[in-house]
């Protein structure tokens, strides 16, 4: 009797955990494609861009990876679930260096939240990431100065966790593989051109050669991939 | 008699290829579910890890919040208690196989969560608490670590699901019986965190 009761509820809580997997994975988490993403247009263009640029300087210099993504609503979910699983779903931070942040504002709830991953919790900790928010970013939230917040917010998580990690090894790749191809391509369209002009016609308009792929961003800045980071709640929320 | 020696061999060498292959069957099964049962301890080592770290928080933040609320002797009492009745817990791996134990286990560690909420709630009506750099520290590593604790547990309940799954589906559950794999008991949602319990003044 007492066992079957217990088979029952075991099963009963098994079916539990597997619906709450199937909605867990089966999800409409935001893919995040930048560095700073601002469903709410708070911010403008160039507020935005300033922010890249600082983001992506500074992933390029340590290979940490800062994320900051602002909503509008949370529509009711929780401030801290919600964070972790679309931190943890974009990866953010480099595998085995879990070196990620994400900020997250939901603007009309007017909740806050910096997601810590696991390599940053030992310098970054909870009560740091929270006078981080309480001492600069609400403050100026509470003036309706966004940008400021989140400018200054930035800096000071940049500058507690500098140092901490350091870019090894994409850094040089990436400049070398750029070089590589610069040449490749150089090398390439003088070829071709020769091959052309061969012909009659030698009309090349010389493109050279831009991106198209705004994810990418060239070689010049922004944009953002995740880097297999891994997340274990750590950091703190806030409201305003 | 030459003939028959050979059909003897033929078989002796059968059923000797058929233990081999058993074996090692046998081994790969057994090695998988020693992984999952390492990887179930080490899950459950780091939602012990964040039980520890907010057991450890406590006596601070009791000290902070009392400098400043003298007189909400209860609340404290009652955390206290919770805290020791956490500590005298018997935290190793073999309380995953103990249903009762288990149940112990959280019942103890929610109701001191209960209590901790509460005694936040208290500090809530206190401007100058409130206002205090200190207690706001510590209240954040507090919150933090409340966050992680959902989050490995959430983490455990998963791992603790491959590993069941693995014992009691055919054939595995066989190798499982025969080496005393038992299933390993998962974390309830936890109820009442939310609710603040009542106190009397």
């Amino acid at each position: 009797m007492k066992t079957t009761l217990l088979k029952i509820s075991i099963l009963f809580v098994v079916l539990i955990i597997t619906t709450l997997t199937i909605v867990f994975t089966k999800d409409d988490l935001p893919v995040i494609r930048a560095h700073i993403t601002d469903e709410t247009s708070t911010l403008s263009r160039g507020e935005i861009k300033s922010i890249e640029q600082m983001l992506d300087d500074f992933e390029r210099e340590s290979s940490t990876q800062i994320v900051v993504l602002m909503i509008s609503s949370l529509e009711g979910q929780s401030l801290e679930e919600y964070s972790y699983r679309v931190a943890e779903k974009n990866k953010i931070g480099k595998k085995g260096k879990n070196n990620g942040v994400f900020l997250l504002i939901a603007k009309e709830d007017h909740k806050i939240r910096i997601e810590v991953g696991y390599g940053l919790e030992g310098v970054l900790t909870d009560a740091l990431s929270s006078q981080i928010i309480r001492n600069i970013i609400v403050p100026r939230f509470r003036e309706g100065k966004y940008f400021d917040g989140i400018k200054n917010g930035i800096e000071a998580i940049v500058a507690v966790t500098k140092g901490e990690y350091s870019n090894e090894d994409s850094g040089d790749n990436r400049s070398f593989f750029s070089l590589a191809f610069v040449i490749f391509f150089i090398i390439f369209f003088l070829i071709f051109s020769r091959i052309l002009s061969l012909g009659k016609r030698s009309t090349i308009s010389p493109h050279g050669y831009h991106s198209n792929y705004p994810w990418w961003g060239g070689f010049g800045g922004g944009g953002f991939s995740g880097g297999g980071g891994s997340f274990g709640g750590g950091g703190a929320s806030g409201s305003w | 008699m030459k003939k028959k020696t050979i059909i003897i061999l033929a078989i002796l060498g059968g059923i000797v290829l058929l233990v081999l292959l058993l074996v090692g069957w046998m081994t790969g099964i057994y090695n998988s579910l020693v992984k999952s049962d390492e990887g179930v301890n080490q899950a459950w080592a780091q939602v012990q890890n964040q039980y520890q770290r907010r057991f450890d928080l406590i006596p601070n933040l009791v000290e902070v919040v009392k400098g400043y609320t003298a007189h909400e002797k209860e609340v404290f009492e009652k955390v206290a208690e919770a805290r020791a009745s956490v500590g005298k817990l018997q935290v190793t791996p073999e309380i995953l196989n103990n249903p009762q134990l288990f149940q112990k286990f959280q019942e103890a560690q929610s109701q001191l969560s209960s209590w901790l909420s509460r005694l936040l709630a208290v500090a809530e009506n206190y401007p100058q608490l409130k206002a205090n750099e200190n207690f706001l520290q510590l209240q954040s590593q507090l919150e933090g670590t409340e966050n992680r604790i959902a989050i490995e547990r959430m983490k455990f309940n998963q791992v603790v699901q491959e590993y069941n799954i693995k014992v009691r589906t055919f054939p595995t559950s066989i190798i499982a019986g025969m080496f005393g794999f038992s299933q390993k008991q998962y974390f309830q949602p936890e109820q009442g965190t939310e609710k603040v319990p009542k106190v009397s003044f």
